[in-house]
């Protein structure tokens, strides 16, 4: 029967192919032998035989018992994979013949004919042979190392199962009643083998077989019936030899080898690499040894030894092999311990440097694997002093000059890649690096960072070395070191680079396109989103103020801040780069640089007060536009700098339009207190704060600028508004303190003519009498609440102004809290009670009081 | 370059660097680059009993795209000077972007 049923009987033996692949470990695998139902039942409990299951009689075809015919004993070396690859290439062929519309009757005679054969061979040694021959007789002496050897024997494996190749199956059954070996080398108890048993069973099998194919003239030290054919086999590997020429000769060595291993190797020495590709390195000796025993033994021992080399280069040595083997004749008395030596030496003079066996005293006495390594190491080092070599022939091409030169060219070009380390102040790099330049500045620029960050590290060591020789550099140049030129150079690299115009991309002459290159200053922008002003503005985040009902649109104020913000820096630049003021008249181009900058400033001013939108009418019931900027916290941060930047009248003006709009401050009117426990929100008390901090120095500065008409001007224009709300918080306080404070001071310093004065005593009449009612109602909180300074200071104020009739108004309207101020003092520490009364004497000593003389 | 601007002034400043894995590593700042690549010298990690890897770590380089956060020590940070350099970025980006 055959797996595909194809009629077997038609084929062909002698078709072209069919013959040429001989394996001498074929034997192994396509002897299918019957009579194994004794081991099987041995080995295999046999539940699977229960099963009856309609076509599972080809089961074993399939998986790879080619004695189809029992349903035979698979062994516990099934091998799966060379199985399972044979038919993997069975199907293949099957496909392509069935392609081809070929009649398939003749290629898959596989497995048919281990099966048809087999009965008639040796089933019965086998089974008196027990657990070994029947092994033997398996299939499966595959190790799943075929595929991976390069020996012709692995391919004529799976081309014989292939195609069926008769004449090998002829031999191998011949070789399959091998075992009588297998008394010495098979172990009698047939308990559970370890793997390494069970792999130098299989090689004993191998061996056994191949050696009962081939006449073997060494005395065997087991009587071994040879088998029915010996001869066949033989004449069908000289029938394959035309297409291998080493195979006679390897297979010799193959037999002689196996029998050698028959007799030296009990089970559980375990090389199975070595086994396989072993035969080739050997070839010659063993044939032609006239000692077969002496050089099985030798040859046995040292066998095992160098595995891996053969496995890595079977064929290098397979030349070698001749020699190799005579020399080891001729050794053969050499004790089993050492013989390997001799031989590895040569191997070494085979294949490697001439060196290695510089040392073969040394040699011996290592390991195998240490021999391996050092060898290996050996190699190496010879490489690379052979690299080192001829790399020296190139030493001392380059003189340090030439190096320093390189290294200059190279600096250069980090210095142009990088940027201009003499950028530094000037807009560009500061625009780039706008925060840590001018930080470092106000920290003071002598303090240099050991480590920088480095994306431009030639930028800083040049900084670092320029800042360091200074303007010195120049005078003061004894010794060229090459540190110095370099620096120059890149000096005058960086001039030119500054005076080439900035160029973004890079057109190579006759190249077709342009390259945009980045640096580590300007990366190339990834995402190019263009906008419009208007959008761009609005985008700007805001501060995260909470923008009460003060009527104003808050994104336009945030636009407006940002735009004034905007203005002040353009402003702050344009200062940066005025020009000296000509020395003289003569100068033209001076004068005209400088008109011209007077100009822009001009303009630039223009623009600032534009943005304040003083001028702008707020629209019905709204609050002045200016006065809304001033609610929002980086709108009071800019008061300061605003303020720098303007004329003295504009600065007027600003501190008017505030006082017009006291009441309508966002920090006066929302933060009005009351008689009980404050009640003001952080942010709010926040905005206080930021007021007094930002603002208030700003008017107090303005304020300290005007005459009396004015000082009279202001606190008429206050007594225009609801004095009651301004008295009543502590930033409107505070003004009016300032304001009153001011004409005392013009008092004192005898400024004012008598005309101001009278209209300023008027004027403070009439304030006094706006805010009379108010005066008990000014402090904010109880009178354990404390932080009313500003409140005694408001007093004191109205006091120092105030006539004697005024001056004891206020002293009854405030009384109670001057009571009781006093008294909690005295419940108070010591230094909290000072405090207190401290305040309270502000106060007391305007009207020429203390409050000694209360307590 | 705003941050890396800003970064650099903090240079020798203790920062405590919040990883995107939640360590957070304090230790002094020595180096930035424009990738806002720290190098922090002198570390000591905040919950060390839950990183005990790290307890022998003297000094880390930490590449800038796991950071999460980087606490700053406020006594070092100029507000009105940073919130003018943000203005410029962003002058100068609204710039480019024309």
């Amino acid at each position: 029967m055959s797996f595909f049923g194809f009629d077997t009987a038609r084929h062909n033996p002698a078709a072209a192919g069919f013959s040429q692949a001989h394996d001498p470990f074929a034997g192994l695998s396509n002897r299918e032998d019957e009579g194994d139902a004794l081991e099987f039942e041995e080995t295999y409990d046999g539940l699977g035989d229960q099963l009856e299951e309609t076509g599972d009689a080809f089961n074993d075809d399939t998986f790879g018992d080619t004695a189809g015919l029992q349903s035979g004993p698979v062994g516990k070396d099934f091998d799966f994979f060379g199985q399972t690859a044979k038919v993997a290439n069975v199907i293949e062929e099957e496909h392509v013949r069935f392609n081809r519309q070929q009649p398939a009757a003749k290629p898959s005679q596989p497995t048919t004919q281990p099966a048809t054969q087999g009965p008639s061979q040796g089933s019965t040694s086998r089974v008196s042979y027990g657990y070994v021959p029947q092994q033997a007789t398996q299939k499966p002496a595959r190790t799943g190392y075929e595929k991976y050897s390069s020996e012709p024997v692995a391919d004529l494996q799976v081309d014989a199962s292939l195609w069926g190749v008769a004449p090998k199956k002829q031999a191998q059954p011949a070789a399959s009643p091998a075992p009588a070996t297998t008394q010495t080398s098979a172990p009698p108890n047939r308990k559970v083998l370890s793997l390494e048993e069970v792999e130098a069973q299989m090689r004993a099998q191998a061996k056994k077989a191949a050696q009962q194919a081939t006449p073997s003239p060494a005395p065997q030290p087991t009587a071994t019936p040879s088998a029915p054919q010996p001869q066949v086999p033989h004449q069908m590997q000289y029938e394959q030899a035309y297409k291998f020429p080493q195979h006679p000769q390897s297979q010799a060595a193959l037999q002689a080898d196996r029998t050698r291993h028959d007799q030296a190797f009990a089970p559980g020495h375990g090389h199975p690499v070595t086994i396989l590709q072993r035969p080739q390195s050997k070839q010659a000796p063993s044939p032609q040894s006239p000692a077969q025993p002496a050089t099985h033994l030798r040859q046995q021992s040292s066998a095992p030894i160098q595995p891996t080399q053969i496995l890595q280069n079977p064929n290098r040595l397979s030349g070698d092999a001749v020699r190799l083997g005579i020399r080891q004749h001729a050794t053969s008395t050499v004790p089993v311990s050492i013989p390997t030596h001799p031989m590895h030496r040569q191997q070494g003079s085979f294949s490697r440097q001439p060196q290695i066996i510089t040392h073969p005293s040394q040699l011996a006495q290592l390991s195998e694997e240490e021999k391996a390594a050092y060898l290996e190491q050996e190699a190496k080092r010879a490489k690379r002093n052979h690299k080192i070599f001829l790399m020296s022939r190139d030493n001392g091409i380059m003189t340090p000059q030439d190096k320093s030169f390189v290294t200059r060219i190279q600096l250069q070009q980090l210095v142009a890649a990088t940027g201009n380390p003499n950028d530094h102040g000037t807009d560009e790099s500061l625009a780039e690096d706008f925060y840590y330049q001018v930080h470092s500045q106000i920290q003071g620029s002598q303090r240099q960072h050991p480590s920088q960050p480095l994306n431009n590290f030639a930028q800083t060591y040049l900084f670092q070395t320029g800042s360091r020789q200074g303007g010195m550099r120049r005078h003061h140049r004894g010794p060229e070191n090459h540190m110095q030129r370099m620096e120059q150079q890149v000096q005058r690299a960086v001039e030119a680079a500054k005076n080439k115009p900035k160029n973004k991309q890079l057109v190579i002459e006759g190249s077709l396109g342009k390259i945009s290159f980045s640096n580590a200053k300007t990366p190339k922008p990834l995402l190019n989103i263009k906008r419009t002003e208007s959008t761009g503005e609005a985008h700007r985040p805001g501060s995260a103020h909470k923008h009460s009902s003060n009527g104003g649109d808050r994104k336009s104020d945030l636009r407006s801040i940002e735009l004034i913000y905007t203005t002040l820096m353009k402003m702050e630049d344009h200062d940066r780069v005025m020009p000296p003021p000509p020395a003289n008249d003569a100068d033209a181009e001076a004068i005209q640089k400088y008109v011209t900058w007077n100009s822009e400033a001009q303009i630039l001013n223009g623009k600032l007060w534009e943005s304040l939108r003083i001028h702008d009418h707020p629209a019905n019931g709204r609050v002045h536009p200016f006065i809304a900027l001033l609610s929002y916290s980086k709108g009071m941060k800019a008061m300061q700098r605003i303020s720098r930047h303007l004329t003295h009248e504009q600065r007027t003006t600003i501190l008017t339009l505030i006082v017009v709009n006291l009441d309508s401050l966002d920090v006066v009117r929302n933060a009005q207190v009351n008689s009980g426990p404050m009640q003001l929100n952080a942010a709010m008390r926040e905005n206080v704060e930021l007021f007094s901090g930002a603002v208030m120095p700003t008017l107090f500065n303005i304020l300290n600028e005007l005459d009396l008409d004015l000082v009279a001007g202001v606190l008429g224009l206050v007594c225009t508004r609801n004095v009651d709300v301004i008295a009543k918080s502590r930033i409107g306080a505070s003004m009016l303190t300032m304001i009153l404070s001011r004409a005392e001071i013009i008092k004192h310093g005898g400024g004012g003519s008598e005309p101001s004065w009278r209209s300023w005593d008027m004027t403070y009449t009439q304030f006094f009498e706006l805010i009379e009612p108010t005066l008990t109602h000014m402090f904010p909180g109880p009178v354990t609440a404390g932080d009313d300074i500003y409140v005694w200071q408001l007093l004191a104020a109205l006091g120092i102004g105030a006539g004697p009739d005024q001056q004891q108004r206020l002293v009854l309207a405030v009384k109670d809290r001057v009571m009781d101020t006093v008294a909690l003092s005295k419940t108070l520490p010591q230094d909290l009670a000072a405090q207190r009364l401290q305040n309270v004497n502000l106060f007391m000593r305007s009207i020429g009081l203390d409050v000694e003389l209360l307590q | 370059m705003l941050f890396f601007s800003f970064f650099k002034t903090l240079i020798d400043h203790e920062v405590t660097v919040e990883l995107k894995n939640d360590i957070q590593i304090r230790g002094v700042l020595k180096s930035v680059d424009q990738y806002l690549n720290i190098k922090l010298d002198n570390i000591q990690v905040l919950e060390e009993l839950k990183y005990p890897h790290l307890s022998a770590v003297k000094n880390v380089f930490i590449r800038g795209s796991v950071v999460r956060y980087v606490h700053l020590p406020a006594s070092a940070v100029d507000i009105p000077l940073l919130e003018d350099a943000t203005r410029r970025e962003a002058a100068s980006q609204a710039g480019k972007g024309k």
